[in-house]
């Protein structure tokens, strides 16, 4: 019974972070109608900065987030405006592409300047634990999971609490309705893609301390991040957080019982369960993502 | 709607275009250039099978390799189990790709532009870390080596060159069944559901069927692809035959050259391979990704450039400057 709820438990800490991962994604797809498939390469950068602030200066990650966030905030305005407003009335094929080949532009680059070799950060308290009765639980893990889950809350918040909150929901309802009642919709997407590349550096931050990085970990990272955002229902941000602790937990007790490369592959099955039978996922609009065709 | 060709651009072009292919490996016979001529041929037969489904239809799928690494797979385990010829092997392959493709696009089709992309990228994954896992068959991580014994029945030489000729007659047949499926019924249809599948349902089109059924023979085309690729490096092991990586260079290869034209995967091939020839050549190997780099900064400029793709670009550009001159 105990292992059980070890389990849970530890597929519920890193839940966390698979939300927060998949509340970036949700939300730049739900307002600018686009899938980043460079989603992955923001959390890898994120990590980057994390491990060289904390080996080279000696700042703690926690810490460290108040340069790394902004900085990523940053480099999600230069992208935006570099390559995903000019392809946004592009066809369908030029906007796929254009973030499958900034994604292989990115790890590439990382590759070239820190090789593929693993790199961590060990901090003092990484191995800290307290005990409820029989199960041992790690500081770090509660306090990543409880971060991941304010950051989600917060946007959640700042969506419907703020101006631009308002602006961005507007914008994801209908573009052209935004526009007509003066909304700057060019700003707001360039503000969401932004906040979006901001929650996955602040998700980049929180995993250092718990794995090491290379410039694929973004890669294995963002195909998870699909399965939640489309099982949580593409667009919403109640369904990310929900199936990113699903997902934690599924993973949790798949990797325990059938074993490290096999938990993969219950997800993506999961994933193409789901994209058959309910491709609007749990929460999610519905008319994104199916046609009615013959 | 695009003209009829013209018998200069229709037969002439692509037949000096296949005779320049053929004698080149006869007149520069160094290995490597001979290698590199290989590959890019390979490549462009991929990448015409990819450009069936993905090209004209639009169905942008990210998971080929998994169809290619099937078809390597499939020859090479019935070769060295049951003692079975790749010339053999290659159609059963097919099939096997072809039956998963119709399963695949029955579940998938009906989804929209980048969940259809999510889709096959999870069907890929599925399939590789399978090819991983099913160690017994397929000998998981570390592959399956073929043993060099070379005779023209089991598709084995011991003359490199020999295989630039199996690539050319692949992207030879390729280009010449897409060019009857796109002036076919079946092609005009595909592009009328790409351009916009409203409209092309309220004509009364029913693309469904087709869409499954050029998936299923994209898939199987790509899938003697692989089957070649085995034969050529008497080797097959799961991340070179049935990596992402892979799915995207097909697709990135018809995109480059000109995406839903039948010549664009093969000029898009080449284009790549001379690149990736020319970076090896002067930044040797030593610094590992910078080939790649290059390569994806590439892609993005021809997407944000001519998102239509280098063949088409250019050709609209000869036009034009043709009309300002008379």
């Amino acid at each position: 019974m105990d292992i059980y709820i070890q389990l849970a438990l530890s597929g519920l800490f890193i839940g966390g972070v698979y939300a927060l991962i998949s509340v970036g994604l949700t939300l730049v797809f739900g307002v600018l109608r686009v899938v980043n498939f460079a989603h992955g390469e923001y959390l890898t950068i994120a990590m980057y900065l994390t491990y060289f602030m904390f080996q080279r200066v000696g700042i703690d990650p926690f810490v460290a987030s108040v340069a790394v966030v902004p900085l990523m905030f940053v480099l999600g305005l230069v992208t935006e405006r570099l390559l995903i407003r000019p392809t946004l009335e592009a066809p369908h094929v030029v906007q796929v592409f254009v973030t499958f080949a900034l994604s292989l532009l990115l790890q590439n680059l990382l590759l070239t300047l820190f090789t593929s070799d693993f790199r961590s950060i060990r901090t003092p308290y990484a191995t800290a634990a307290f005990q409820i009765g029989p199960l041992y639980v790690s500081w770090l893990r509660v306090a990543v999971f409880v971060v991941a889950l304010m950051l989600a809350g917060g946007l959640a918040a700042f969506l419907k609490y703020t101006y631009i909150g308002s602006a961005i929901r507007a914008t994801a309802q209908d573009r052209r309705s935004a526009r007509l009642v003066g909304i700057n919709v060019d700003q707001v997407y360039a503000v969401t893609f932004a906040l979006g590349c901001a929650l996955v550096g602040a998700a980049g931050i929180l995993l250092s301390p718990l794995f090491p990085v290379n410039p694929y970990t973004g890669a294995d990272m963002i195909l998870i991040s699909f399965v939640v955002v489309v099982l949580g229902g593409m667009g919403s941000i109640a369904g990310a957080v929900v199936a990113g602790l699903s997902i934690g937990i599924v993973e949790s007790f798949t990797g325990y019982f059938a074993g490290g490369e096999l938990k993969q592959l219950v997800y993506f099955v999961l994933f193409m369960v789901v994209l058959a039978v309910r491709p609007n996922g749990l929460f999610g609009r519905k008319g994104a993502e199916v046609m009615d065709v013959t | 709607m695009k003209p009829a060709h013209s018998p200069l651009t229709g037969l002439l072009l692509p037949a000096a275009g296949f005779v320049a292919l053929a004698v080149l490996p006869l007149i520069f016979s160094d290995a490597f250039f001979v290698a590199a001529v290989t590959l890019a041929l390979l490549g462009a037969a991929a990448s015409l099978a990819w450009n069936l489904s993905g090209g004209y239809a639009g169905q942008l799928s990210l998971g080929h390799a998994a169809f290619y690494g099937i078809g390597a797979y499939v020859s090479t385990i019935l070769f060295l189990k049951a003692g079975i010829s790749p010339l053999i092997g290659m159609w059963l392959g097919a099939i096997v790709s072809a039956a998963l493709a119709v399963f695949l696009g029955a579940i998938t089709m009906r989804l929209k532009g980048s969940f259809f992309v999510m889709s096959t990228l999870a069907f890929g994954a599925v399939v590789h870390i399978s090819a991983i896992n099913l160690r017994d068959l397929t000998g998981g991580p570390s592959g399956l080596a073929i043993p060099l014994r070379p005779s023209p029945e089991n598709l084995i030489f011991a003359k490199k060159l020999v295989y630039t000729y199996v690539a050319l007659v692949l992207v030879i047949v390729f280009y010449a069944v897409t060019r009857m499926i796109a002036v076919s019924k079946v092609g005009y249809a595909l592009v009328a559901f790409r351009e916009n599948h409203q409209a092309a349902r309220a004509l009364g089109i029913r693309t469904l069927p087709l869409r499954i059924g050029v998936f299923a023979l994209s898939a199987g085309l790509i899938s003697i692809c692989g089957s070649v690729h085995a034969q050529y490096y008497l080797y097959v092991d799961p991340d070179s035959v049935m990596g992402l990586n892979l799915s995207l260079n097909f697709a990135l290869m018809a995109i480059v050259g000109g995406l839903g034209t039948a010549y664009g995967p093969i000029v898009g091939a080449l284009l790549v391979s001379v690149v990736s020839v020319v970076m090896q050549v002067y930044l040797g190997d030593q610094i590992s990704g910078l080939t790649q780099l290059a390569y994806a900064a590439i892609v993005i400029l021809v997407l944000l450039a001519a998102p239509t793709g280098l063949g088409p670009s250019v050709h609209a550009f000869l036009k034009r400057s043709a009309i300002w001159r008379s």
